[in-house]
């Protein structure tokens, strides 16, 4: 579960102040799916930001498993990230140099996984984005559909409890960002992950159980699907 | 994050990015060269005048001078007693020793002989039928090792037995050095105190006992032809008595009766205002200046390495702030600050790495090379000039690692100190 208890953030100082995000609260049950909507400059980014540890708010908490997180130093922090999130970004941000089965290596190096054992979890992650015969392909030869599936295996490969997703589909046409939509929402289902989208997509954020509606730093509407 | 798996990253960037790599290493490459090469020079330089010193000098030996007077500056007042006791030579006037000190020296205990040294400076060398030549002529002392071209000596030679170098047999007529061995030399010596209009000229007579041949370890000058103690002394005193400066002596050899007893004999010979050197001394002052000379080339390679230190700072900045957004990713996934500064410092020791490796490398296949054409142009015979330590190569690639490692520590520490959320809006 995860609890954002009155969060507050300004940015700048004094005179320059600017509240990205006033006094937000709300709660995400283990499993669930999130859509954040607003407009650019609402602060739904800053509010993911947030909620993975990136960034501290002034005021406020962020509980995961009964953990503040905004408690933590930043070595735990680290961890944390390491080991039960991921993310997703709209510009990809696969590293064009590296083979596609190094970048989805990386998050297992990152969290100390053996050698022996992050093969096989590379290339399961690679499989299940249907990139395997792409393995030792240079991330910079695939198309922009390939380019985030490679980030999809990236955020899986590590078995997150959480996955963050900014903008996933944003830079993709239609029928592609579907293809990504699909394979979010499916591994979302299939392993129970707590998915937070931020989006500006309507029929994207339809598909997510709760849709927490910003304007302007304030929550303006949370919508919960019935089931 | 392992250092393996980041060392490995790393390695792979630097990869990525060849020619700013080898570039930068290049100018490491440099420094690791000059310096691997100035070590080789220090140590086949020390490892020569070590040969040399002990083939031409023996432990128990010293060579013994009048300690010369302290900050002498200006020229010296007159004095009636100082008088003859100053010989001038090439390198200014020198207080000499005297008979009186000569005998002093023999009293020390443990000396077992004192000889002045004589070189007779004589007029020139000829054979029945054939030119003359000038000559110079020095002891024979069996403590020098000498390699033969022709015939040999047990221990010592006798007083009508001259020892000649290999120049000398075909200037005086001999078909070669073996032809030249039992026949007769003539050595004329000019009588100083005798009369500008009653000049005095005395032949002497020597039988070629061996001839010596060029050796890149010979210590005294290769034209030196030797005679022994003895006879030298004749010389001497046939050439110089009657003159002002006759058994005033620049310096003496002085046998110490055990190796052992050596430092306690150059001990009381301080004592008694003489400056003795043993075979080390001497040993040690080619050394000193060995050193500095290698010292100043190790400046030039110290200097490379200063101008590659900013080579390598400013490629590191380079790359951190190409990569930006990779660095927040990374951090995004939970990569620690310490992880990401180690991953640039790495990628600095690898270019250390290559730069060291290439140069020493090149320096070691250079100076192999170069050996044999040094010691052919300096006429050293065997001996080779530079000599490659493998140990202190090894430390020279090691040092520039850890330089390249400092260098790399403020681009590092710029890139751990990147805020993420900051590095991934950059687009």
């Amino acid at each position: 579960m995860i609890e954002v208890k009155g969060v507050t953030k300004i940015y700048g100082k004094k005179d320059n102040e600017f509240k990205a995000l006033s006094d937000v609260s709300f709660t995400i049950p283990d499993g669930g799916s999130v859509a954040i909507l607003g407009k650019s400059g609402s602060g739904k980014s800053t509010l993911m930001h947030v909620m993975s540890g990136l960034d501290k708010p002034q005021i406020g908490q962020i509980i995961i498993d009964g953990k503040n997180i905004l408690k933590l130093k930043a070595k735990e922090i680290d961890k944390f990230r390491s080991r039960k999130m991921s993310f997703i970004f709209q510009s990809f941000f696969v590293q064009g140099n590296e083979s596609c089965y190094n970048n989805v290596s990386l998050p297992l190096e990152i969290a100390d996984v053996s050698p022996s054992r992050r093969r096989k979890r590379v290339e399961a992650a690679l499989r299940a984005v249907e990139l395997y015969d792409k393995k030792k392909a240079k991330a910079k030869e695939l198309s922009g559909g390939q380019k985030q599936r490679l980030a999809v295996a990236r955020a899986i490969v590590n078995s997150p409890q959480i996955l963050f997703a900014d903008e996933p589909t944003g830079n993709l046409d239609s029928i592609t960002g579907r293809v990504i939509e699909n394979l979010l929402f499916n591994y979302h289902k299939k392993f129970h992950v707590t998915l937070v989208l931020v989006t500006h997509d309507p029929e994207l954020s339809e598909r997510c159980d709760i849709q927490i509606h910003i304007k302007d730093g304030v929550i303006d509407e949370i919508k919960r699907k019935k089931v | 994050m392992k250092i393996r798996d980041i060392v490995i990253r790393s390695g792979r960037s630097l990869k990525q990015a060849k020619a700013r790599t080898i570039l930068t290493s290049l100018a490491i490459a440099v420094g690791a060269f000059t310096i691997t090469l100035s070590l080789a020079a220090g140590a086949g330089g020390r490892a020569y005048t070590d040969q040399i010193v002990k083939s031409n000098t023996d432990a128990k030996e010293l060579s013994v001078t009048k300690t010369q007077p302290k900050n002498q500056q200006g020229p010296q007042k007159y004095s009636p007693n100082l008088g003859s006791t100053a010989l001038s030579s090439e390198l200014g006037i020198q207080t000499v020793l005297t008979q009186d000190d000569i005998l002093k020296i023999s009293k020390v205990p443990n000396v077992d002989s004192v000889s002045p040294d004589y070189n007779p400076v004589i007029k020139y060398i000829t054979r029945v039928s054939q030119d003359k030549y000038i000559a110079s002529v020095s002891t024979f002392s069996p403590s020098v090792t000498l390699t033969y071209a022709a015939g040999s000596t047990n221990g010592d030679i006798a007083n009508n037995e001259i020892i000649l170098t290999e120049e000398y047999v075909g200037a005086l007529g001999f078909k070669n050095a073996q032809d030249s061995i039992g026949k007769m030399v003539e050595i004329a010596a000019d009588k100083l105190s005798a009369p500008v209009t009653a000049p005095e000229t005395k032949i002497f007579l020597f039988k070629i006992k061996a001839v010596s041949s060029k050796s890149g370890l010979a210590f005294r000058s290769q034209r030196s032809l030797l005679i022994s103690n003895t006879v030298a002394k004749t010389l001497y005193d046939y050439i110089n008595q009657d003159t002002h400066s006759y058994n005033y002596f620049l310096g003496a050899s002085v046998r110490v009766n055990s190796a052992e007893n050596a430092d306690s004999v150059k001990n009381t010979l301080t004592g008694m205002g003489y400056t003795a050197q043993t075979a080390s001394d001497i040993l040690g002052v080619v050394n000193t200046f060995i050193n500095v000379l290698q010292g100043i080339l190790l400046g030039f390679g110290a200097l490379a390495i200063l101008t590659s230190i900013f080579g390598i700072i400013n490629t590191q900045y380079i790359s951190v702030l190409e990569r930006t957004q990779q660095i927040g990713l990374m951090k995004a996934l939970g990569m620690r600050k310490r992880d990401v500064g180690r991953l640039f410092k790495i990628e600095a020791a690898w270019i250390g790495f290559l730069g060291g490796a290439i140069g020493s490398g090149l320096a070691y296949v250079v100076g192999t090379l170069a050996n044999p054409l040094i010691s052919k142009a300096l006429d050293l015979g065997d001996i080779r000039l530079l000599i490659f330590n493998p140990i202190s190569m090894v430390i020279v690639v090691v040092g520039l690692i850890l330089v390249s490692v400092a260098s790399g520590i403020l681009p590092a520490r710029k890139a751990s100190k990147l805020n993420p959320i900051d590095a991934l809006r950059t687009e």
